[in-house]
């Protein structure tokens, strides 16, 4: 008997994450051009800061020495499940918390990021953001304090004094479609905004928007401060959702994973990458259940799938760089003046 | 003495002539056609993978043979990728972020296509061929100077570096051709204008660019004891802050690029390591210093770069 419940609860989940992804990267490189090849290093601060700070902050409460019992340790795992479900106030203040500071932390970072690659163009933007998610993983994998390459383990679920598993589910899930609501309606309202119209201006044409007396370095400062933010808040739901994290997790193939979802939505279209994180979600998961349903082959099909990632990448740059869904223009006041008044006529 | 001495010098050298090979033909190619193409890796690593294969599957054992193959190999993917992909990009005026995008799928393909290549290979021989040992090629010898060894490698990759450079040298200054391709660089329209066939030698440099790195990859496997469908990857902060240091346009900064890098890795690491016991691992971390402090104090500006902002001069200020 296939799990349909289950299988709907995971890959809504997933959906939402990813989602969350989807539309940051959209709103920096498809709407304001900020070629942010270094998505995986946002995602994975505000994953490594939910997971670092729910952890040694629950051992902490409960008044355990961390010193003594790390949680990376297998004493300190054992003493986080045991205190994880002892007290749903602690668990959800800690999520709370967490989830802010992700969202603080990664957008500081994009901030900080954006003096050194201000100057230069996208290619080298897009590649020194590459490089720094890239020294993260390393820098993760040698760390002790933060588990090293094995990671950190048994995270707090908000939910995890819920005692049955599929409404501990259902609830996370609910917060975390909430919360792709919320970064749905924010950049749908920055993007049909003056400030969106700037950002489509800086990305068609820097030199002209320069000359119109728009600060294009702080308006690319906002841009990646907002992205990374948000692109923290997914990794902490992440973390959250998967109870454990580790560098391999964070590896510059999950950038391109996004980037394929919004090319394929269709780049400066917000509903677009939406309908490109289910598609991609979707398949991935599909690919989970039905993989072990093959058995052994000779390639791998994990191999397989990241091929065709990149296939598919090069092939709607080619063919439909439009995307599924083409970019709209901004919703002014004006414009439905005068959609309204050119379907009166006509009508 | 600096510390490690002599092998932080030694590798110094080893990863400066390396360097060379893997990042002067990624400058080429972009001042040429204005792509920055994050598939070059793949160029190296196809030039691994040709010597491993031809190692592992026909017995191979000479380097000439292996050399000769991948630069082929990689020539002709440089050249499908143009064909196939940067030129109907850009006869659509794609903007340059497009093409760079088109690029990085190129790359996540072409990584992927080796794995799956190497297990197939893995399914007819049952060798591994996702963790290669290194490659010892019996027509290059050990030198011996004095009572000092020169690793065969090192020596491989003095002649290569040299025949690359000089030959290249010859091809810019010395021919028409080499006229050509720097005219195409400096202004591709006003070339076109003066009759240049900017298609073919556009065709030319991919090929060019593509071999050459693929023999630098052929060099590597006979330098590091375990070569991996993802070695190329590795190095490719270090090949692109190389090139960026000459910012995508100079070739002689982008030696000097190639050996400030290699020196600020080997010889850093080594001293960081003894003085404040950092583990070796972190020499990423030098590399990418060394990236950002170029894009902030010498930013490249033009056609490579952006708009050269100040923020402590108010536009219009007081004076």
């Amino acid at each position: 008997m296939i799990d349909i419940l289950g299988f709907l609860v995971s890959w809504l989940t997933l959906l939402g994450i990813y989602s969350i992804l989807a539309l940051s990267l959209n709103f920096e490189s498809g709407v304001s051009g900020v070629t942010n090849f270094g998505k995986v290093l946002f995602y994975g601060v505000g994953a490594y800061v939910a997971a670092a700070l729910s952890t040694y902050l629950l051992l902490a409460i409960y008044g355990i020495d961390t010193s003594e019992t790390p949680p990376y340790d297998i004493k300190g795992i054992i003493a986080l499940g045991h205190l994880s479900t002892r007290n749903p106030l602690v668990n959800l203040g800690l999520f709370a918390l967490t989830l802010i500071l992700a969202f603080l932390v990664a957008g500081a970072l994009g901030y900080l990021l954006t003096y050194p690659i201000l100057r230069v163009g996208p290619a080298f933007v897009g590649f020194t953001l590459l490089s720094s998610g890239e020294l993260m993983r390393i820098f993760l994998q040698h760390y002790t304090p933060l588990g090293a390459s094995k990671g950190l383990m048994a995270i707090p679920n908000p939910f995890a004094w819920v005692p049955v598993p599929r409404l501990r589910e259902a609830l996370f899930l609910a917060v975390v479609l909430s919360l792709l609501a919320l970064v749905y309606l924010v950049l749908n309202r920055l993007v049909n905004s003056p400030f969106g119209r700037a950002l489509k201006a800086v990305r068609d044409d820097e030199i002209a928007a320069l000359c119109l007396g728009k600060h294009v370095p702080r308006i690319k400062a906002t841009v990646l401060f907002i992205g990374s933010g948000f692109s923290g808040v997914a990794g902490a739901l992440l973390a959250y959702y998967l109870t454990a994290v580790n560098p391999d997790m964070f590896v510059p193939a999950v950038t391109f994973n996004v980037w394929a979802m919004i090319i394929l939505g269709g780049l400066g279209n917000l509903k677009g990458s939406l309908v490109g994180a289910a598609v991609f979600t979707l398949l991935d998961r599909l690919l989970t259940f039905v993989t072990p349903q093959i058995g052994l082959t000779v390639v791998s099909p994990d191999y397989i799938r990241w091929f065709a990632v990149g296939l598919l990448i090069v092939v709607l740059i080619i063919a439909r760089p439009q995307g599924l869904l083409p970019e709209e223009p901004v919703k002014t006041p004006a414009l439905e003046e005068a959609l309204r008044a050119a379907g009166e006529s006509s009508g | 003495m600096l510390p490690g001495y002599p092998y932080s010098i030694l590798n110094s050298l080893q990863y400066f002539l390396f360097y060379l090979l893997f990042s002067v033909p990624l400058t080429l190619s972009y001042r040429t056609s204005k792509v920055l193409n994050f598939s070059h890796s793949n160029f190296i690593a196809y030039g691994m993978y040709t010597a491993i294969f031809l190692h592992g599957l026909a017995g191979n054992q000479s380097f000439l043979v292996a050399a000769i193959a991948a630069f082929l190999a990689g020539g002709s993917i440089a050249l499908l990728n143009h064909l196939a992909v940067f030129r109907p990009l850009e006869q659509r005026r794609a903007s340059p972020a497009f093409v760079m995008i088109a690029s990085m799928g190129l790359w996540i393909m072409y990584n992927y296509l080796l794995y799956m290549l190497a297990d197939v290979a893995h399914a007819f021989t049952m060798k591994n061929f996702i963790s290669y040992g290194r490659i010892d090629y019996a027509d290059i010898p050990d030198l011996r100077i004095l009572d000092f060894t020169v690793d065969h490698s090192l020596l491989a990759s003095l002649a290569s570096a040299t025949a690359f450079g000089t030959a290249l040298y010859l091809l810019l200054m010395k021919t028409s051709l080499g006229r050509a391709m720097r005219a195409v660089a400096d202004n591709p329209a006003l070339a076109e204008i003066s009759g240049i066939p900017r298609e073919k030698v556009l065709r030319f440099t991919w090929f060019l660019c593509g071999g050459a790195a693929a023999v630098g990859g052929v060099l590597w496997t006979s330098f590091s004891g375990t070569i991996t469908p993802a070695s190329a990857d590795a190095m490719i902060l270090q090949v692109f802050a190389v090139s960026f240091i000459g910012g995508l346009v100079s070739l002689s900064r982008t030696i000097l690029g190639a050996l400030a890098i290699s020196l600020a890795e080997n010889v850093g690491i080594a001293a960081l390591n003894t003085f404040f016991g950092i583990p070796t691992s972190f020499r990423p971390f030098i590399t990418f210093v060394t990236l950002l402090t170029v894009l902030i104090v010498s930013p490249p500006l033009g056609a490579a770069g952006g708009l050269p902002y100040r923020f402590r001069r108010k536009v219009g200020g007081g004076r």
